[in-house]
């Protein structure tokens, strides 16, 4: 079709990959995503501030209380009165639109800087999606932002390209759950689904907890003006912004978080085995110093902590009712057919931001090989860098967009509007 | 698969898929086509390859047939939707079979519905030429299989240790019994051999190392010769740890390879005969002074043979006794050792002084006796045998005897 003309297959088409944590948007054929914009973002109702300022007016103004959007990082981490925090995603799905847009009409206006119409879009769904709401997004995009072509994959079979893959299990840690989609020949087995809300958000509330319990005051950057070098486990010295705005609960959770999550990235670990006190004592302790200047070790704590990733029996108040990684994956093969199963087990596809926790996969090799028969042969694929495991579903549509094949596949604009909104249930089962 | 009806590819590429294997050649046609890239739509013509899908001919035929068959005409459609959208991809086809509208069914279900209307249409459609062949699919079948594989699959990893150690266990067992087959065989060799009453072998031959490793066929062995009133006086002596006495006197080789040899090549000692044997044979071939290389008629050269293959049986003989009645000795001070006042008395048939000539007399003179002595191992052979063996011996102690 291209006739061995270089880029002949390009399109310039786009990727989007909607995740919990961030959408991942750029141009397909590229390596990473232009832009990572995190799916929360920054509501300030504009009405609200008239309202104070001018008592007059209130009958007037308060019918046309106007949003203010506040999108990506650099926005959200300003320190505002009244701006608070809100996502537009549950459970994978996207849940309000309004919100969605606005991150969409950033993206375009901001990262891709280019018109939407003249680039097809691909964009990843999770794979339980409802068929309303895939409707309901390809109307928007044909509509609203009157792409040229669209296409919806299911991210873990993105995944699963991304690895060079097109049948096997894909185990998604990302931060609000963990799940196994068993995909075969490119195709998500949605009866095989099995989801465990132990993510990364999950570990990010335990940490917060022990933070708590051990007396650690976790003060966000935003609030330090600066501070002293201090001896471990020493009270920090540090001084407060003078001229802070009154910030709304939610805003100073999410700048809270964002500390936590870094602790969490920088100290957690899962343990090789299962959890013991006495081995895990005699590994290193890791430091961390905090914003505000405080330090100290942590020790067994980073061990007990991602351990309830694999063994939810550990978290309080819990008990048997949490499947841990290894059982989720086990189940969703169990659903398989059985003649599934040696190909499932044979390519286990690890990916997710939160499977980046050190020694993830590690653990997750050895519960597997401990729960199959030794006959299986087990083999856990997972790309090494960090980029290509958070990024692994929008690699997987750059890959999938860029091909010359793929064109073929594409709902176009003219397919639209011949078949409507239920393509979508058609061309991307 | 007459089924599969072809259209034409007019979409680019769309829906290709790579059919590899055997199947049937999809046929090239002259088709007309545009050029996307024109605007004025002009038509050109080229052989373009003809796809292979899923699909009826008509929509129409296809229902007319099935609709005898199958009441429930929307589900077979769904079905055919669902083959043509995933290409046959039955797994998937399972999972996105719509359960809301109809009830669940297994892959085989689906396959066995697909292909019993595939054979159905086949029929339907043939008017000429040979029969076509139905498509076989056995579900039950697949059923079974698939059970089977799961059963194997679940089991725990106790009954997979339990297999293994089983499927272990019948593998020692089986080595065993071959290794035991192997030791009869070889006693039941050596037996045929004393049978045919060569010189050259001896019946002690019935000391084959299987009856020192107390495996259960030994117990079982000792217990009969026990209960042998034969053995009764001399039970005491059979529990003794038996002497290691290696087979025979020399096998000397034949000469099979064609040519021409020195004769007394055949006098050659086979390498068989150790260091030590060999510089028995000499020795007492002085002492009897006789050459050590007589010259090699073809007479001589057997009888020297033989007399050589005596000496050895001779000095293993000796060699037997000797240890027999060493450990006689020993027992008598460990017992003497044990209970202290006491002597044992050693009946005089079982003593011996090393001079071959004394011994012969005794032998000569009670000859039971010191077959039994020697064969106080005893064999894997029947006790008729054994006692033909003694016999065997007895005949050669006296050979010895005559030729000394």
């Amino acid at each position: 079709m291209s006739g061995g003309v270089y880029g002949g297959d390009e399109v310039g088409a786009l990727v989007f990959d909607i995740g919990h944590y961030a959408l991942r948007a750029g141009y397909a054929g590229e390596d990473s995503p232009k832009a990572q914009i995190p799916s929360v973002v920054g509501v300030l109702e504009q009405a609200a501030s008239v309202e104070m300022m001018d008592v007059d007016r209130i009958k007037e103004a308060a019918p046309a209380s106007e949003k203010k959007y506040f999108i990506d990082t650099v926005a959200l981490n300003v320190a505002k009165q009244d701006l608070e925090i809100v996502g537009y995603l549950k459970d994978g799905m996207i849940e309000d639109w309004d919100i969605f847009e606005k991150i969409l009409n950033y993206t375009y206006a901001k990262c891709i800087k280019s018109e939407s119409e003249f680039h097809p879009v691909l964009m990843s769904e999770a794979p339980w999606n409802t068929r309303a709401k895939r409707e309901k997004l390809t109307e928007i995009m044909f509509e609203k932002y009157n792409v040229p072509a669209f296409y919806l994959v299911k991210n873990a079979v993105l995944a699963a390209f991304a690895n060079g893959r097109s049948t096997g299990i894909v185990v998604d840690s990302g931060s609000t759950h963990t799940s196994a989609v068993p995909v075969y020949d490119g195709y998500v087995l949605s009866q095989g689904i099995v989801k465990s809300p132990l993510g990364g958000d999950f570990l990010t509330m335990q940490c917060k907890q022990l933070l708590e319990s051990k007396d650690i005051e976790v003060v966000p950057p935003y609030m330090i003006a600066a501070k002293e070098a201090v001896k471990d486990f020493e009270k920090p010295k540090w001084t407060r912004k003078s001229n802070l705005p009154e910030v709304t609960k939610s805003w100073h959770n999410y700048m809270m978080k964002e500390v936590t999550r870094d602790f969490q990235a920088t100290v957690l670990q899962v343990a090789d085995a299962p959890y013991d006190e006495e081995t895990v004592s005699t590994i290193p302790m890791v430091h961390y110093e905090f914003p505000n200047g405080y330090h100290q070790d942590f020790g067994c704590e980073r061990f007990k902590i991602p351990e309830a990733l694999f063994d939810p029996s550990s978290i309080k108040g819990v008990g048997n009712t949490m499947l841990g990684v290894g059982h989720v994956v086990t189940t969703s093969v169990g659903m398989c057919d059985i003649d599934l199963r040696p190909s499932l087990y044979g390519n286990v596809i690890v990916t997710g931001g939160n499977s980046l926790l050190l020694g993830f996969s590690d653990r997750l090799n050895r519960d597997l090989s401990a729960k199959t028969p030794q006959s299986m042969r087990l083999k856990i694929i997972s790309a090494s860098g960090s980029g290509e495991r958070r990024f692994g579903a929008w690699i997987g549509g750059s890959i999938l967009a860029s091909l010359g094949s793929f064109q073929q596949m594409w709902i176009s604009k003219q397919e639209y509007e011949e078949g409507g909104k239920t393509q979508v249930e058609r061309k991307c089962p | 698969m007459c089924l599969l009806i072809c259209f034409h590819a007019g979409k680019g590429y769309k829906q290709a898929k790579a059919h590899l294997g055997v199947r049937k050649v999809r046929p090239w046609k002259w088709m007309p086509f545009t050029n996307p890239a024109r605007k004025d739509g002009a038509v050109f013509h080229h052989l373009a390859l003809w796809m292979i899908t899923i699909a009826f001919q008509e929509a129409d035929e296809g229902k007319e047939y099935i609709h005898l068959f199958f009441t429930s005409m929307i589900k077979t459609d769904h079905l055919f939707d669902l083959c043509r959208q995933f290409d046959l991809r039955f797994t998937v086809i399972q999972d996105r079979w719509d359960v809301t509208r109809f009830s669940k069914r297994s892959i085989e279900d689906l396959k066995e519905r697909y292909y019993d209307i595939c054979n159905i249409l086949n029929k339907a459609r043939h008017t000429a030429g040979p029969e076509p062949k139905n498509i076989a699919y056995d579900a039950d079948n697949e059923k079974r299989r698939k059970e089977q594989l799961k059963r194997l699959f679940d089991r725990t990893s106790e009954q997979v240790e339990e297999e293994a150690n089983l499927l272990q266990e019948l593998r020692k067992i089986e080595a065993r019994k071959k290794d035991r087959e192997r030791k009869t065989q070889d006693l039941q060799k050596l037996i045929t051999a004393a049978d045919s009453g060569g010189s050259t072998t001896a019946s002690v031959a019935d000391h084959s190392p299987a009856t020192h490793r107390g495996t259960p066929p030994d117990k079982k062995q000792q217990i009969r010769k026990k209960n042998t009133p034969f053995a009764t006086p001399k039970a005491k002596l059979e529990l003794l740890p038996s002497v290691e006495t290696p087979n025979t006197g020399i096998k000397f080789p034949e000469f099979k390879a064609s040519g021409v040899f020195l004769r007394s090549q055949r006098m050659k000692l086979p390498p068989s005969v150790g260091q030590k044997k060999s510089k028995a044979i000499e020795q007492m071939l002085t002492e009897l002074g006789l050459e050590l290389n007589p010259m090699p008629t073809e007479e001589i050269c057997q009888n020297f043979n033989e007399l050589r293959s005596d000496l050895v049986l001779l000095y293993e003989l000796k060699l037997g006794l000797s240890t027999c009645e060493y450990e006689l000795q020993a027992l008598r001070h460990q017992y003497e050792a044990l209970a202290p006042g006491k002597t044992l008395e050693i009946p005089a048939s079982l003593l011996s002084n090393n001079d071959p000539a004394i011994l012969a007399e005794d032998v000569s003179a009670r000859p039971k006796a010191l077959s039994e002595v020697i064969d106080v191992v005893g064999s894997a052979a029947t006790p008729m045998r054994k006692r033909k063996a003694a016999l065997e011996q007895n005949n050669m102690l006296k050979k010895i005897k005559n030729r000394m």
